[in-house]
């Protein structure tokens, strides 16, 4: 057993599935998953020893799967090759419940992803590292290497912007939520 | 704290994207991370592995992946960034130029004599352009996902879209972080006059340097006083126990006028379409015992040599085919072969399979009598079973040859020795004609 595998088994193997998720659930292609994933692990493989003397070398290695998918799903948005949802207008006309309530759940996921494809880099990254991995402020910080402060307000500011933009889909959930309760 | 708006689109968030990966992908996603766990098991310190692991981490089209490495140094070159500390007008306007152009042109020169470099060319939003000291040329166009490989010495291109044109994509990635310099500079190197320019150096500082670049050294910028314009970068990198290798950034030009021309994805005429060669012969056989990283090209003469050969179009994977054709042929004639099998692929139009033949045996239709002259070649045996990772090895190859100071100059060849029941018994040589680049 040398140093590397030894390397290997205490900083990749534990999160193995977490990178895999982590990338699927930005990505949700097939087709597109490996191509991103692949670029995550050249990119962990070019950073290596700097990942090996991180003080949160597991946050890091999530936090580049997750701009790796996020890049794809920026790239997918240039493109034009948004298959799932129609146009998002910028303005949301409409939010009143009874559109809302009959988004279905895949469809909820293919806006939620679009919206957070619109959103300025750090910000879709901190809030994907957070709301979506649930990794702590703290590690967010070391892994993006920039103070704690700083990503609380890049999340704050991803919140209020996916706040504006999904407005249509939140009521709904509240809805749910209380009828849930009932 | 967190209130209940906070909380709502958390869950909401969480909700939308929390999804269970579907047995089918995570095999394939399990699959790759069992290859590069193998890649870092086996991981050896060089100044040029991640250049290395570009090259050989998907078995794409393997000139492809050549010249896609190549932008990927040229930009990694570039993307070495402080962030950090003294601010300094002049580097900071070079900066803010650089940050704020929509076209930039640069030659990123690995070495002076013979040269061997890389002309790249960008113009926004996504047109991008390598020219290759070396016969290649790489045009693509990431606002339509398109993109053409020309190699002008065998007058070849391969031209690609959607999906495969993404591996040329990850250079925007970088090409961002070029365009995202940050303000100051750390240390000011002094000034210099240089070709009737004042020019005042940067040095940009290691501690940031290093994380992209293993051995990076220095990374030092030169501004022209004058015009405040980026001159030139000097780099240089050394590991441990190596000696300084230095390459050099040149002709930096920043939102002139590009032709655009350059971008253009049409096909010159004369040239024809390729695909890469062996990758679906050796799809089943094992995996691969001999490091594709490892491999190292020997210049030399090769023999003169004469073959029977079985012209050939379509898939590669006939070849077994083709040989089983020759043999049969050889046997009915009464001729022993002189040497092991070979296959020389031009393209899937134009590729042949044979064995070699004593001069002047008669061959009749539809094989054809072949007579390859002595010639300059490149030329590296893998022992063992080929393996899948068929672009990874020449991808190898072929940067090996190139890093000598030659460029391929015919189609690539495959001769195959040993008996396909024995593994141990079973080496492939990998050989292309070369010639000395100018």
């Amino acid at each position: 057993m040398n140093d590397r595998h030894q390397q290997y088994e205490r900083l990749i193997a534990p999160i193995e599935s977490r990178m895999m998720r982590a990338v699927w659930r930005v990505i949700r292609d097939p087709n597109e998953v490996e191509d991103a994933f692949q670029d995550a692990l050249l990119t962990v493989w070019k950073r290596w020893d700097r990942i090996c003397k991180h003080p949160n070398p597991q946050a890091l290695v999530l936090q580049i799967c997750i701009n790796s998918a996020h890049d794809a799903l920026r790239r997918k948005l240039r493109q034009g090759r948004w298959l799932q949802a129609g146009a998002i207008p910028e303005d949301i006309p409409d939010s009143s419940p009874s559109v809302t309530q009959d988004i279905s759940g895949a469809e909820q996921g293919a806006l939620m992803l679009r919206a957070i494809g619109l959103l300025p880099k750090n910000q879709a990254r901190a809030i994907l590292m957070h709301a979506v991995e649930e990794v702590p402020y703290g590690d967010i910080a070391s892994s993006m290497d920039c103070r704690e402060s700083t990503v609380r307000k890049h999340v704050a500011r991803a919140r209020a912007k996916l706040r504006t933009i999904l407005s249509h889909l939140i009521p709904a959930v509240h809805n749910k939520e209380e009828s849930s309760h009932a | 704290m967190r209130d209940q708006n906070d909380n709502e689109i958390d869950d909401l968030i969480r909700r939308s994207t929390h999804v269970e990966v579907p047995a089918e992908v995570e095999d394939r996603l399990r699959h790759r991370l069992a290859e590069f766990r193998t890649r870092v098991e086996r991981r050896q310190s060089s100044r040029l592995r991640s250049l290395v692991y570009s090259l050989t981490a998907r078995p794409a089209v393997r000139v492809m992946a050549m010249a896609a490495a190549a932008l990927v140094v040229v930009a990694v070159g570039l993307v070495l960034i402080p962030r950090s500390a003294n601010a300094s007008r002049v580097y900071a306007a070079a900066a803010q130029q650089l940050r704020s152009s929509q076209s930039l042109e640069f030659s990123i020169v690995f070495n002076e004599t013979p040269y061997v470099g890389v002309d790249f060319s960008y113009a926004a939003p996504g047109y991008q352009r390598l020219n290759c000291s070396w016969g290649i040329e790489v045009r693509a166009d990431h606002t339509a996902g398109k993109q053409i490989v020309l190699m002008h010495l065998t007058r070849m291109y391969v031209a690609e879209s959607g999906k495969q044109v993404q591996r040329l994509a990850n250079s925007e990635d970088l090409l961002e972080q070029l365009l995202s310099l940050p303000p100051s500079a750390e240390e000011v190197l002094g000034e210099r006059q240089a070709g009737g320019k004042r020019l005042i150096g940067y040095r940009l500082p290691n501690a940031t340097l290093g994380t992209s670049f293993p051995g990076l050294r220095t990374f030092d910028m030169w501004v022209d006083a004058g015009t405040r314009h980026a001159d030139h970068v000097d780099i240089a990198i050394q590991e441990q126990g190596k000696p300084v290798y230095r390459m050099y950034i040149r002709n930096i030009r920043v939102d002139g006028q590009i032709d655009q021309s350059l971008f253009d994805l049409t096909p010159p005429a004369g040239y024809t379409s390729i695909t890469a060669p062996g990758a679906e012969l050796h799809a089943n056989k094992p995996a691969p015992v001999q490091n594709a990283l490892a491999l190292r090209a020997q210049i030399l003469q090769s023999a003169a040599m004469t073959a029977v050969m079985a012209p050939m179009t379509g898939s590669y994977e006939q070849t077994p085919a083709a040989l089983q054709a020759v043999e049969s042929y050889l046997k009915t004639q009464g001729v022993t072969p002189a040497g092991p099998p070979f296959g020389r692929f031009e393209s899937e139009r134009n590729w042949g399979a044979g064995y070699p033949v004593p001069p002047g045996t008669h061959v009749d239709a539809p094989f054809q009598f072949a007579s390859l002259p002595s010639t300059l070649v490149a030329s590296v045996v893998v022992k063992g079973p080929w393996g899948p990772d068929s672009g990874g090895r020449w991808s190898a190859f072929l940067k090996s040859v190139v890093e000598q100071g030659y460029l391929p100059a015919g189609p690539p060849m495959e001769i195959w020795s040993g008996d396909d029941g024995k593994v141990q018994t079973q080496s492939t040589e990998m050989r292309i004609a070369v010639a000395k680049a100018n």
